[in-house]
């Protein structure tokens, strides 16, 4: 007997958002953390000028969603790790490719749960009486980002759980590997703000984000499983 | 059944265990014995797929058909850790495992899962998280998600360790009843005496790999 492999997807990913939900501490503390670092960088910069308002927004809540991010990313298998989890798990039929699937949506959920409460708060702190600077199109630019940045942290995860050197080797190869979708989700976003929706760059911009979180997707997928093979 | 064909295995420099074959058939229980750090642990992983040989073959067949994913086909219980969620509580522990063989269990299935080992009060089985239980309450609960499990083929690596006496009895019926049924287990243990009348092979891995 072996349950679909969509059937496996839904148990992995309801078994790990209970184990975020009995482990509340993880689940708030990269909140806790960006909403911390925001405060502190809206006491540290004081009253901005109204020409610096979006720069130091989007420079400021995208730097701290990145690192609230890495936090929950560097997380990811903790639970498995926990009395030989991950390795019952290798031996068990389990598709690679809906653990993958999984974790990444694991990431997406709680990241999401992260980014929100991030962008939504810097917008808060920044905005002026005659200027807000809540866009949908930026939270949809950074959700884009976290789905690019997403797979790459799973891939990342995986990759460094079996080496004794993972805490250096994560920020080592996460990332020069993240620079494309900053890059790419900042100049939108920027572009977003300041000179609106029908900025004729900003649909290439986004179309590079696009681009890379499909790449990072895919070569997601398929690492992934080499990955969990190579023993 | 498993045919284990020639198998190595080197971990850098140091060969482990080297040419060694068994066929494990309907009923049969094999003990895997030899002195501490010789590599039977690292056979049984080796057999539950974790690691790759350095050569040899495993194949596992029914009625004459190879079987392509083997884990479908085996249980594994690695020595001293039990495969356990442990914020968890037991009922959620089981029905993760089970689901991923594709069994739909409803909580009365799960209770009577529990209930040989002495994990069914209603105070232990549910909201109440595993990394609480002793550690011989721990093994049980591995045990149980073992035997809810249809697959014949259990890799089982010192599966009494912290087990008391009513446990290990429990176990002893478990296995005795798995193997009747047309299952087989691989079994490396240094208390020989519960499982005296289930064995029915024995490989010895002595230390320098051979055999």
């Amino acid at each position: 007997m072996k349950a679909t492999a969509f059937d496996q997807y839904v148990t992995l990913v309801r078994q790990g958002l209970r184990a975020e939900f009995v482990d509340k501490e993880r689940l708030v503390s990269p909140v806790l953390f960006a909403l911390t670092m925001l405060i502190l960088f809206a006491f540290a910069l004081g009253d901005l000028d109204q020409s610096l308002r979006i720069k130091v927004y989007l420079a400021e809540t995208l730097l701290t969603a990145l690192f609230a991010l890495q936090l929950s990313f560097s997380r990811l298998f903790e639970p498995d790790r926990q009395d030989r989890v991950f390795d019952l798990l290798r031996t068990y039929p389990v598709s690679y490719s809906s653990l993958f699937l999984a974790k990444y949506t694991l990431v997406l959920i709680l990241g999401s749960a992260t980014l929100i409460p991030t962008m939504l708060f810097g917008a808060f702190l920044h905005q002026s009486a005659n200027q807000s600077l809540f866009s949908w199109l930026v939270l949809g630019i950074s959700i884009l980002a976290l789905a690019g940045l997403g797979a790459l942290g799973v891939l990342l995860s995986v990759l460094t759980l079996k080496a004794q050197a993972r805490q250096i080797l994560y920020p080592i190869l996460y990332f020069p590997l993240t620079t494309p979708v900053l890059l790419a989700a900042i100049q939108s976003a920027r572009l977003c703000l300041e000179a609106g929706v029908t900025s004729p760059e900003l649909k290439s911009w986004i179309g590079l984000l696009v681009g890379f979180d499909t790449i990072y997707i895919t070569l997601g997928i398929l690492l992934f499983t080499e990955l969990m093979d190579e023993s | 059944m498993l045919v284990i064909s020639n198998l190595s295995f080197k971990f850098r420099h140091r060969r482990l265990f080297d040419d060694l074959s068994l066929t494990a058939e309907r009923g049969d229980l094999w003990h895997i014995s030899g002195p501490n750090g010789v590599g039977k642990s690292t056979f049984l992983s080796v057999i539950a797929g974790l690691l790759n040989p350095t050569s040899g073959d495993i194949k596992l067949s029914s009625n004459g058909e190879t079987i392509e994913d083997r884990r479908a086909w085996l249980e594994y219980l690695p020595a001293e850790a039990n495969g356990l969620y442990l914020k968890m509580d037991a009922v959620q522990n089981l029905r993760f495992w089970s689901q991923l063989r594709g069994l739909k269990l409803d909580d009365e299935a799960i209770f009577g899962a529990l209930a040989p080992w002495g994990l069914n009060h209603p105070l232990l089985r549910s909201d109440f998280p595993v990394e609480k239980y002793s550690t011989g309450m721990k093994r049980r609960l591995a045990l149980a998600r073992l035997s809810l499990s249809p697959v014949p083929g259990w890799i089982l690596d010192e599966p009494l360790y912290g087990l008391d006496q009513q446990a290990l009895a429990v176990f002893r019926e478990r296995l005795g009843k798995h193997l009747s049924s047309g299952g087989f287990a691989l079994l490396v243990s240094h208390d020989l005496e519960p499982f005296r009348n289930l064995i029915t092979g024995s490989k010895e891995i002595v230390s320098r790999g051979s055999m």
